[in-house]
This record gives structure tokens, C-alpha cells and sequence, in this order.
């Protein structure tokens, strides 16, 4: 007879219990100590996620001009009164800020600038992660576990650190990536004064940087694909490209499309890289979106045209990741 | 439709403590258009060997012949066999019309048009025309299993192998599955391998059955053969539910009369020649009784104390103590017993078998006209 079977184990958990919910409806009970208990998250919510999302709606409506003084309303109650602050000091504008986009140059070249590094690193990153993730789902492959946390560690990598590391490395007279470039008898790569070079270091470094935690995610679902799929496929006929073609990728499908859509969404939101690397340059060619707002923001203080410019990238990206579901099929 | 032979045929694995044989020098033949069942317990080897003979499973030595053609060292995609898995093993995103048809497509130049049609007519023949358009998480473990086999049967290839096939289904799908596999294999005539777990089913389906057990095979033969002269005691109690019952007993023989001595009250006296030949100058030796040979209200027997009534409608398994040994037997359910009864067991000598209590090897078994042919008819006798 096990442990658990035992009847006096039995009685003393059954009395406990009694014991327990006897003391618990002897409790007086207050209507409303529940929600006590979940406010704290709801005040965190509040505060640090939904007010900013809507304020910066109110705020792409307006022009700031600087912190607010007095108040935006007052009540006197007599005994005590209530006194909102200004929060800042705004202008109603209408839809200027968003109108102002239309002829903005700089917002162009700043949304184009994004694309384009997000079409040269989003197809790359996910084909090179899906390469490894087969590579080391394979059988043959030995010490698949240390592997897999070497290609994943960059992810853990600091922001300012790992640019610094990238913007010597693609130095263009002492960089590794030129030393290289020569040592095996190519001309030196300006990827620093070339526009499309400077582009194409961005997205090399992001791959870098994401390409293992993409690998992670394609490597758990190679590993949830059940191995008699291939079996019933190999005895249907299936070489090896078939099994790939017709288990692999539909089987593999959500996650793919999850890594897309994450990875399109992130590049769309580039900063940190050509803030430390490039800084937006050579002539703005690496102003990403996020940067220009940056600057709109926290430089120039042109706040209410930087959310205008935020609510039409949440725009930008909402509609490229419902396309992307869309052309993958998920429903 | 093709002949398999396999022929010396082992499979050892490398672990961490060792080499583990998982089947070991097997010899078999599998005629053209057979039903052959491979049974035995879990760890048996059943399925390696069905995996070896279908390619997924690479053979450590030993060859395997479909015809005369040496498959050993094909590729499963190669070696024109359907197999139907016991987690059926369809494609998720696949429907049910796309499941069916795929092997046609990879591996045939048969246009669409003609594919669709014989997509419908295997549908139709396994009755799952309705299901075509939907997903296999749609469908139940019953209709999975159709589709699973009609996915096999739509290729008619030239081996047949069943990988446990309905273990996943409940007992009354399965007796219903049981019978239209069955019907199918006849109709299609194509050689097929089985694996189950069940000896219900493998003496309910085969034409013959092979008995495993680690790794070796037992014997193979005609399932009623089987039944009526196994090789060993092994064979004895794996096939027949409940198993047979087995008493060790220290022999005796004063003239004609051979006298078993076994635990507790088992005395067994026998005049019978043929159980005095069997057992040679042996003085000890297993009995082996089936359950349904026993009889209740004998005029002589051993007496046994009950301890559980299973009550099945027409017929009751008592199951009762002698010593260590369990005993179980198949009565009549006009005879209204419960626990703590003491009952009279008899059988008749006819009846008994009689093993080596070392080896297990039989020396005495039910059917003496057909023992000689049988003989035969084993494979792999020796163990």
C-alpha cells in the first residue's frame, strides 16, 4: 500500500481541509477585498501602458509648446477641493500634424529607409535561423544543447555594447569585416559612406543580433513535428526535399509566421543600431522611423507631431502583420 | 503481391550500458498473399521487425527478400510497401482527399483527374466518401484509422504492414475494425504483416501467427496449430485468455501409474501411456492446463479454495489458490460459486500438457494426430 493510500494520511488531509474552510467561513467577509487584491496590476496598466496610449492620440491633435502651468480644471467642494494640473501646455491643431506628413521629406525617407532594411534583414535572418534550426535538429549533430546557447546568447547582448562592437567591427579602414574583405582579395566595402553599404550593415548586425532567438523558436517547432509524418511520408515516396516541402513547412507554418511577423514588427521599430552605429547617416540614408520620431520628440520637442508620427507607424505595422497572417493563412 | 523473407535477420542497438538485441536470428517466410501476425509481449520485437521489413529500421545482420529481390539495404520509399501506423500518422494540415491521394502523387506520373477518381473509389470502399473534403482533427479515432488505411490500400502495393493498427480504438470499433480489415485483405489478396500486442486478435485475424518474445521468435504456425501445440510454455500461456494454468509438480511412477506432485493439494495421477513416454526418466515437470479443460463437480480432481467470480453471462472464470500457484478456470455459469467456495477441479488426461520445468520446452500437448505436422511447420523451433 502506497503513502498515499494510507488511511490515517487520508483522514489527517481530509481533516486539515475540514479545519482550513471552517476558519475561512468563520471569517467576516468584506464585499469588494478581491478586486483589492488585483489593483495593483490595473494601477501599473494604468499608468505606465494605457494612459500614454491614449494621451499620445489626444497629443498627436495638438501642438506643445511646453510643461503646463495652473490647472486644466479645478472643483471646489467647499470642504476640500479637487485640482487637476496641466500636464503640459498644448494647442489644439486638428489634423495638421498628420496633414504635415504628407509633405514631410525627412518622414519619407525615414519610413523608406525602414522597408528597405527591413526587406534586406527580415527574408535573410528567417532563412539563415531556418537553416540552423534544421542543422541542429538533425541527428547527427552532436552537442545540439551547447550549440544552441552559443548561437542564442547575442540575443542577451546589450543594446550600446554590441552596436559599439559592430560599428568597430565595420570600420572602414580598421574593421575586421574590410580585413577580411581584402584578405581574401575584395575591394574594401564603405559601409559607412555608402547609403546602401550603411543599410546593408544595419540589417547584418540586427540578423546577428536576433538570429538565434529566431532559431530557438523555429528549432522548438522542428521538434514538435511528430517523426512518424516523415516515416508515413518516406514509405509514400517522399525524398528528402518533399518530406521538407510537404511535412516540414506546413508543419512549421505558425512558428514561421510568428518569427516573420515578430521580426517585421521589430525592424519597423529599428533605433538603438543606427543611433549608436551610423547615426542616421550617411545623409539620413539609416533615419529609420522610430529614430525620426526620436528626434521629432526629445530634440526638436515637437511632441504632438511625434505621436502623430508614432500612431501612423502602429498603423504601418498593424497592417503589414495582417497582411503577412493573411498571405500565410492563418486563421 | 510478393513473397518476404527474412533470413538471419538481427537488430542490435548501442545504449549506454551496452548493446541491447532487440531481435535475434530470425528466420522467416511469408508467403504471397498471407495475413501473418507477429505477437507477443511489449519489448518483444514485433514492431522492429515489422519496421526492419518496412525500411525504417536499418537491419544489423541478416538479409530481407520481397520475391527474389534482396530489399536489406533499400529505402523504405523504395521497397513498394504500405504501412498504417498505430497513431495513424496522417498529415494534420492535409485534407482527408489530399491525405489519400499523396503517395500517388510523389510517386506515380497517374494524372489528377485519374487520381481524384481513385481517391473517390477507395473512399467509397472504406465508406468515408463524406469525409474527403475535411481534416483529420475533424475525425474520430475510428475514421482516422479508415483513412489511414485507405491511404495504404489507394498505392495496392505489394506489402501490407499494420503497426498495431487499432490499439488506439475502443474494444467495440475494434472488433468492427478487426472484420473489415480482414475482409479487405482477402479482397485485396495483398501480403500482409500485423502487429499486435493482442492475442485475441492475432488468433482472430491471421492465416498464420508468429509468437516473439525477447527478440526470438517462439513459433509460427496455423493460429488454431498454435493453440493446440505450442513449442514452450511461453507460447502455452501468451496465447488463450486466461492464459493457461501452469502447476510444478516432482514425478512419480509406480508401474502404469505416473503420480504429479505439486503444491499444496495438486495430486495428479495418470495412467495414460502417452504422458509416461513424454515425460521419459524426468521427475520433475510443469502441468499445463487450459482454462476451459477444467471441470467443476468432478468425481476426482484436486481441491481449490475461490477467490474471485468473474461473472461473463454465459460463463464464469473462477479464480482460485493452489499453493503459490494461481488458478483460473472457465465454468459454466449454472454453477453458482463465490469467493471462499472450496470446488473440485478435474480434467481429463487428454487434456494436459506437459513441459520441461527447466527449459519450458513442451513434451506433451493436446493434439497428438497433428504434432508431427506441425513440427513441420515451426520455423525456429529451438530457443
Amino acid at each position: 500500500m502506497s503513502i498515499r493510500e494510507h488511511s490515517s494520511i487520508q483522514a489527517v488531509r481530509t481533516e486539515g481541509r475540514i479545519a482550513r474552510n471552517r476558519v475561512r467561513d468563520s471569517l467576516p467577509s468584506f464585499p469588494g477585498v478581491p478586486y483589492l487584491y488585483i489593483l495593483p496590476f490595473f494601477i501599473f496598466f494604468a499608468v505606465f501602458l494605457a494612459f500614454p496610449v491614449v494621451y499620445t492620440l489626444y497629443l498627436s491633435f495638438f501642438e506643445y509648446h511646453g510643461v503646463g502651468e495652473g490647472f486644466l480644471f479645478a472643483i471646489d467642494l467647499g470642504v476640500f477641493a479637487v485640482e487637476v494640473p496641466r500636464i503640459s501646455n498644448v494647442e489644439f491643431v486638428g489634423l495638421e500634424n498628420y496633414t504635415r506628413m504628407v509633405g514631410d521629406g525627412l518622414f519619407w525617407l525615414s519610413m523608406w529607409n525602414t522597408v528597405i532594411i527591413t526587406v534586406f534583414q527580415m527574408p535573410l535572418m528567417v532563412l539563415v535561423s531556418l537553416g540552423v534550426a534544421l542543422a541542429l535538429n538533425a541527428s547527427f549533430i552532436k552537442l545540439s544543447g551547447l550549440q544552441r546557447t552559443l548561437i542564442a546568447l547575442p540575443v542577451s547582448a546589450n543594446f550600446v555594447a554590441y552596436s559599439t562592437i559592430f560599428l568597430m567591427i565595420f570600420s572602414e579602414q580598421f574593421g575586421l569585416a574590410n580585413y577580411v574583405i581584402q584578405l581574401v582579395g575584395f575591394e574594401p566595402i564603405a559601409w559607412q559612406s555608402d547609403r546602401w553599404w550603411a543599410r546593408v550593415m544595419l540589417a547584418i548586425t540586427l540578423d546577428w543580433r536576433w538570429m538565434g532567438y529566431n532559431m530557438l523558436i523555429l528549432f522548438a517547432g522542428l521538434q514538435n513535428i511528430p517523426g512518424r509524418l516523415y516515416e508515413a511520408a518516406e514509405i509514400d515516396g517522399a525524398s528528402a526535399w518533399q518530406k521538407f516541402r510537404y511535412v516540414t513547412v506546413p508543419q512549421l507554418k505558425p512558428m514561421l509566421l510568428f518569427v516573420i511577423v515578430l521580426s517585421t514588427v521589430g525592424s519597423m521599430q529599428l533605433f538603438s543600431e543606427p543611433f549608436i552605429i551610423t547615426e542616421g547617416g550617411p545623409s539620413n540614408s539609416t533615419i529609420t522611423i522610430l529614430y525620426y520620431i526620436y528626434d521629432q520628440a526629445f530634440v526638436y520637442f515637437n511632441l504632438g507631431y511625434a505621436s502623430a508620427l508614432t500612431y501612423v507607424l502602429v498603423g504601418v505595422v498593424t497592417a503589414l502583420s495582417i497582411i503577412e497572417m493573411k498571405i500565410g493563412g492563418e486563421d | 503481391m510478393t513473397s518476404i523473407e527474412l533470413d538471419s535477420v538481427n537488430k542490435i542497438y548501442d545504449s549506454e550500458g551496452g548493446e541491447i538485441c532487440a531481435v535475434n536470428d530470425m528466420d522467416l517466410e511469408i508467403q504471397e498473399g498471407e495475413f501473418l501476425v507477429f505477437v507477443g509481449p511489449s519489448g518483444c520485437g514485433k514492431t522492429t521487425t515489422l519496421r526492419m521489413i518496412a525500411g525504417l529500421e536499418d537491419v544489423t545482420t541478416g538479409t530481407i527478400e520481397f520475391g527474389d529481390e534482396d530489399v536489406t539495404d533499400l529505402r523504405a520509399r523504395d521497397r513498394d510497401i504500405a504501412m498504417v501506423f498505430q497513431d495513424y500518422a496522417l498529415y494534420p494540415h492535409m485534407s482527408v482527399r489530399d491525405n489519400i491521394g499523396f503517395g500517388l502523387r510523389l510517386s506515380t506520373d497517374i494524372p489528377e483527374s485519374e487520381i481524384a477518381s481513385m481517391v473517390e473509389e477507395t473512399a467509397e470502399m472504406l465508406g468515408i466518401e463524406d469525409l474527403l473534403p475535411k481534416k483529420p482533427s475533424d475525425l474520430s479515432g475510428g475514421q482516422q484509422q479508415r483513412v489511414a488505411l485507405g491511404r495504404a490500400i489507394i498505392r495496392e502495393p505489394s506489402v501490407f504492414l499494420l503497426d498495431e493498427p487499432l490499439s488506439n480504438l475502443d474494444a467495440k470499433l475494434r472488433d468492427s475494425m478487426r472484420k473489415e480489415i480482414m475482409e479487405l485483405q482477402q479482397q485485396l489478396g495483398i501480403t500482409s504483416v500485423y502487429v499486435t500486442h493482442d492475442q485475441t486478435e492475432a488468433m482472430a485475424m491471421s492465416d498464420r501467427v508468429a509468437v516473439l518474445n525477447d527478440g526470438e521468435l517462439q513459433q509460427c504456425g496455423p493460429p488454431e496449430d498454435v493453440y493446440r501445440n505450442p513449442t514452450n510454455q511461453f507460447v502455452a500461456g501468451f496465447l488463450g485468455s486466461p492464459s493457461m494454468n501452469f502447476l510444478e509438480a516432482t514425478v512419480s511412477s509406480d508401474g502404469d501409474t505416473v503420480t504429479f506432485n505439486g503444491d499444496a493439494d495438486f495430486v495428479y495421477h495418470s495412467e495414460a501411456s502417452s504422458i509416461a513416454e513424454a515425460l521419459g526418466d524426468r521427475n520433475r515437470c510443469t502441468v499445463g492446463i487450459r482454462p476451459e479443460d477444467l471441470v467443476v463437480g468432478a468425481e476426482s480432481g484436486f481441491n481449490v479454495t475461490v477467490t474471485v467470480v468473474e461473472a461473463m453471462g454465459d460463463e464464469n472464470v473462477v479464480y482460485a489458490q493452489v499453493g503459490d500457484a494461481e488458478i483460473r478456470a472457465r465454468v459454466d455459469s449454472q454453477h453458482r460459486l463465490s469467493a471462499g467456495d472450496d470446488i473440485l477441479l478435474g480434467f481429463d488426461d487428454d487434456n494436459v500438457y506437459l513441459f520441461d520445468a527447466e527449459t519450458g520446452d513442451s513434451l506433451r500437448t493436446k493434439d497428438l494426430d497433428s504434432a508431427e505436422e506441425t513440427e513441420k511447420r515451426i520455423t525456429s523451433p529451438e530457443r
